[in-house]
């Protein structure tokens, strides 16, 4: 996890805000890095995680969280990530081999116009089944709040999905996860083009999602061009909060990736700058 | 220059046959042997070679194994097809298996057209050979009296020397020695002979695409691609060359309407081959005529679904051709995507103004750079060749949009 | 004009509480919900994309009798066995069944958070017909909605507030909590007026109406900055005092004339001085060629 994001969303993996709904989405730009920050902070804060990792394999993101300092096999073996292989799981359908063998989350695939009421009762299965209070097999451990995360949602867009069908899954997963089991979820979106463009897919998915989520952080390019030392912009933008009144609150940031974390800082602060 | 891979951190864990995928962490024992491979300096992965070395330095260091890269075609598709035949030459030289699925053209036009070696050290693989190089001690026994040790090995020495040399030269005007060709394996998928059956089911992949996505699991697991698959035989790489896919001849209407109504047979077709690729030891080149695509945003998620992009553009045909800029080259040049796998960030060269030049010997790909003023008066160059350095720049995906003129 | 459609207590109207995803209308709407529980009025909710919990959070009296909740965010779809409210319910005999189920003579405001969850799901022909229903009949005093109109196309979104008595638009204003609200209204006798104001929503849900925005100064783009009077801090005093004022007023000045002069020299009477101008052969009048006599 990268320490100055969790200064900037003022949340510890013991303190963090339950029942939040995070949309991490990009515009021409990589947000998945936000995904590996999130994956490894809700590992270390002893959540259940389940993992859609729909465009990765899974050892990617194990490699990846071995730098940050997790490894996703342990926990996995532990009992404490249940990991989604979108990949592995499509293959069953698209080059079926035997007559069963697929998991029934990835029925959207043969049919994209029924939906993803299978992919979300896959996620209410594995969370549901995670009662706080439970012990694990061990008896010593006791999981945090349920945690789901998706990488990403748009994917589903280019297998067929429609962005009513996507809006539908992430309401219901948000109903049970946030509100439900006061849980977390994060949900990664790309984005392609401009905005004014009239894009059907993406952008109205990135708008629906932005009016259920509380918490967005959108990462682009620097609007002034490439620059080698700063990768980007992430705009954090705060839209329900509880206590503190109603309104919303938006703040900008620049980043840099690193091969062990990323670091964030404000604008026209880079070391290189500086 | 083959570094030994060393495993980062921790020894890896126990592996379950059922997980692997190609982007393990290599231990030194398993499979640094594979000829025309050699690990990434920053992550480890498994890397190998285009055919073209410039391309290779821009993807950093090479083709990811398990990895797809989308060359999106210039507009007479000369120089992406060209690409692919690099590609597949590679695949030759290196001893790889190769697997060429066209719809247009008949695969075996292509592999006649494949363009030759520069050979100093690439040894002509007789197949006859083969036997005896599976030597008997006895009849050498008495040959090798003081390196007895050594009778053992093959007696062409230089077929080594070209299997751990990374990327290699083609001469254009030459085409490869059918002997060397025809020593390589392949195995081709041409539609025309694949009779379309019409499948029940709603998915929106086409027949003639899961067709060939079927065709490609049949050979992966025949002939032992699996990263899982039993280590028994000596592993070797499997090279994918997919021509034109998304044109009119695979069946899809991707690039004949505005609003295909098979908007998502292509992308689901990515999708299935990452899916294979990852838990295999294969490359896949594709080609796709993306100046026919008139939706930006499909072409997008196109993009995505292939972890490594390039577009050529040509200047054949384009008001580009005349203007004394772009003289020296063919066209331009643009990397779309390069992928960071197993790893937060990497760092590759820039990908800025790139330009390219089919020349006999070698595909060049270098940076734009403006001719020097030699002229005698110090005048400036005029304004239409300006606004191509500029167009040259926004082309670029987020470039700088500054001028390239310093004013001094 | 926003304090008045909050108090009203107009029959069959149709307000709509368009949003956008910069900006959430969604305070508006719970301070519609307070002010109308406030007047002791009944008000029953469709509450699609929140939560019960969430909705009850920071209302005055969030256990109120005449306030129910029809939850409709736990599964809107049925995909559950035991749906308490699914979006296919949107109808009028189905609605109304509902309301007079709950309610008994009291007039009842229908809340819907929101139309646009609704509008994925149901066309826009069937939500505008069950809309002009619950207009028309009796069950239903007042109808109150919130609606993502960058959710939509442009016609959709215009057909719904097409039939809306009241619309109000709400963009984020320039301070951090201020918002900005356009506000259409048509009466019954077909007379529309508009307005805009600036808006802070309270903490308990009370509405304060700002100034109204001024458009010359109301592109400022950093909230922080102050006015910055640029006569402030001098060493020279560039102000004037009232009766420095009054004697720069009273100064004549050198070329300005009297009334009279004024008007006698622009209506001038026959006899003062005119000059005739006949021009001659020898006169030039070519001013293209000024050479025209050298004859060469």
């Amino acid at each position: 996890m990268y320490v100055e994001l969790n200064s900037i969303l003022n949340s510890t993996p013991d303190t963090f805000t339950q029942g939040e709904f995070i949309l991490v989405s990009d515009r021409r730009s990589d947000a998945s890095f936000l995904i590996h920050h999130f994956l490894s902070f809700y590992l270390r804060a002893r959540c259940r995680v389940c993992f859609l990792g729909l465009v990765q394999s899974f050892s990617h993101y194990s490699a990846v969280s071995q730098r940050l300092g997790v490894s996703l096999t342990q926990a996995k073996e532990k009992g404490q990530l249940i990991f989604f292989e979108g990949l592995k799981e499509s293959l069953s359908v698209l080059v079926p081999r035997d007559a069963n063998g697929a998991s029934p989350a990835i029925n959207f695939l043969r049919d994209p116009s029924v939906g993803l009421r299978s992919l979300y009762e896959f996620v209410r299965s594995s969370l549901s089944s995670f009662n706080s209070r439970e012990k694990a097999a061990d008896g010593a451990e006791e999981w945090g709040p349920p945690v789901l995360l998706v990488d990403d949602l748009s994917v589903l867009l280019s297998l067929g999905v429609s962005v009513g069908a996507a809006l539908d899954f992430s309401h219901y997963c948000s109903a049970t996860v946030c509100s439900q089991l006061q849980g977390n979820m994060v949900m990664l979106v790309r984005c392609d083009g401009e905005e004014e463009e009239e894009d059907e897919g993406s952008d109205r998915l990135l708008k629906g999602l932005t009016h259920q989520c509380s918490l967005s952080l959108h990462v682009e390019g620097l609007p002034t061009g490439y620059c080698r030392d700063i990768h980007g912009q992430v705009e954090v933008c705060w839209r329900k909060r509880r206590g503190e009144g109603l309104h919303t609150q938006k703040k900008l940031f620049q980043y840099k990736v690193h091969d062990k974390g990323a670091s964030f800082f404000a604008r026209g602060t880079s070391s290189t700058v500086l | 220059m083959a570094a030994p891979v060393n495993s980062v951190g921790k020894p890896s864990p126990e592996r379950l046959p059922l997980n692997t995928t190609s982007f393990q962490k290599k231990t030194r024992s398993k499979l640094i042997s594979i000829p025309g491979t050699r690990p990434s300096v920053q992550n480890g992965q498994l890397l190998v070679s285009t055919g073209v070395t410039s391309l290779d330095y821009l993807l950093g260091g090479g083709l990811a194994v398990g990895t797809v890269l989308l060359v999106e075609e210039d507009r007479y598709d000369s120089y992406s097809r060209m690409i692919l035949k690099y590609f597949l030459s590679e695949g030759v030289v290196c001893r790889h298996e190769l697997f060429v699925a066209t719809a247009q053209d008949d695969p075996d036009d292509i592999l006649q057209e494949l363009p030759a070696p520069i050979l100093d050290d690439v040894a002509i693989h007789k197949p006859l050979e083969q036997p005896l190089l599976s030597c008997e001690p006895s009849n050498s026994l008495d040959a090798m009296k003081i390196a007895w040790r050594y009778q053992n090995l093959p007696k062409v020495q230089s077929a080594l020397a070209s299997s751990s040399r990374f990327g290699h030269y083609y001469d254009v005007s030459k085409t490869m020695e059918p002997e060397i060709r025809q020593a390589a394996k392949c195995h081709r998928f041409y539609l025309p002979e694949h009779p379309t059956l019409s499948s029940p089911t709603h998915s929106p992949v086409l027949e003639s695409y899961s067709a060939l996505l079927k065709s490609l699991q049949d050979i992966i697991h025949k002939e032992g691609f699996d990263v899982a698959a039993p280590m028994s035989r000596p592993r070797n790489i499997l090279r994918i060359g997919l021509h034109s896919l998304g044109s009119a001849l695979w069946g899809d209407d991707l690039t004949c309407h505005d609003n295909p109504a098979h908007r998502h047979a292509l992308t689901t077709f990515l999708y299935g081959l990452r899916a294979l690729l990852r838990s295999s030891l294969a490359v896949a080149v594709v080609t796709v005529s993306s100046h026919l695509i008139q939706d930006r945003a499909l072409m997008g998620s196109i993009t995505r679904l292939c972890d490594n992009a390039i577009a050529l553009e040509s200047f054949k045909g384009s008001e580009r051709e005349t203007n004394p800029l772009y003289k020296d080259y063919h066209g331009l040049l643009h990397v779309r995507q390069v992928p960071h796998l197993n790893c937060l960030a990497s760092q590759l060269p820039d990908h800025k103004d790139l330009a390219f030049k089919l020349k006999r010997k070698q595909f060049t790909i270098e940076r734009l750079h403006l001719p020097p003023d030699l002229s005698e008066t110090v005048s400036r160059v005029s304004r239409g060749e300006q606004a191509g350095a500029a167009a040259v720049a926004s082309a670029c995906g987020s470039g700088t949009s500054g001028n390239k003129h310093l004013d001094f | 004009m926003l304090p008045e459609l909050l108090q009203s207590t107009d029959a069959g109207g149709l307000l709509i509480i368009r949003d956008f995803a910069s900006f959430s209308g969604r305070h508006l709407l719970k301070s519609f919900i307070n002010a109308s529980l406030n007047r002791n009025e009944a008000v029953h909710v469709l509450g699609f994309e929140i939560s019960k919990e969430e909705l009850k959070h920071g209302l005055k009296e969030p256990n109120n009798q005449r306030l129910h909740i029809h939850d409709a965010f736990s599964d809107p779809l049925g995909w559950t066995d035991h749906p308490a409210f699914t979006v296919q319910q949107f109808s009028f005999e189905e609605l109304t069944h509902l309301i007079t189920q709950t309610s008994q003579h009291k007039p009842v405001n229908l809340v819907i958070d929101s139309l646009s969850w609704i509008l994925r799901h149901v066309s826009p022909t069937v939500v505008c017909k069950t809309l002009q229903q619950l207009k028309k009949g009796g069950a239903v005093r007042s109808i109150i909605g919130l609606l993502h109109a960058d959710m939509h196309q442009n016609g959709t979104v215009g057909s719904v507030c097409h039939l809306a008595t009241s619309v109000i638009t709400v963009t984020p204003g320039t301070k951090r909590d201020e918002a900005v609200a356009k506000i259409t209204k048509r009466s019954k006798s077909g007379k529309v007026m508009q307005d805009e104001e600036m808006f802070i929503i309270n903490e308990d849900l009370t509405v304060t109406i700002q100034n109204k925005p001024n458009h010359a100064g109301s592109k400022r783009t950093d909230s922080e900055e102050q006015e910055s009077d640029p006569t402030a801090n001098l060493t020279f005093n560039l102000r004037l005092s009232d009766t420095e004022r009054e004697a720069k007023e009273k100064l004549a000045l050198p070329f300005v004339f009297s009334k009279e002069k004024k008007t006698a020299l622009l209506h001038s009477g026959p006899g003062s001085g005119r000059i005739l101008y006949e021009p001659d052969a020898n006169d030039n009048y070519d001013q293209e060629d000024p050479d025209d006599d050298l004859d060469v």
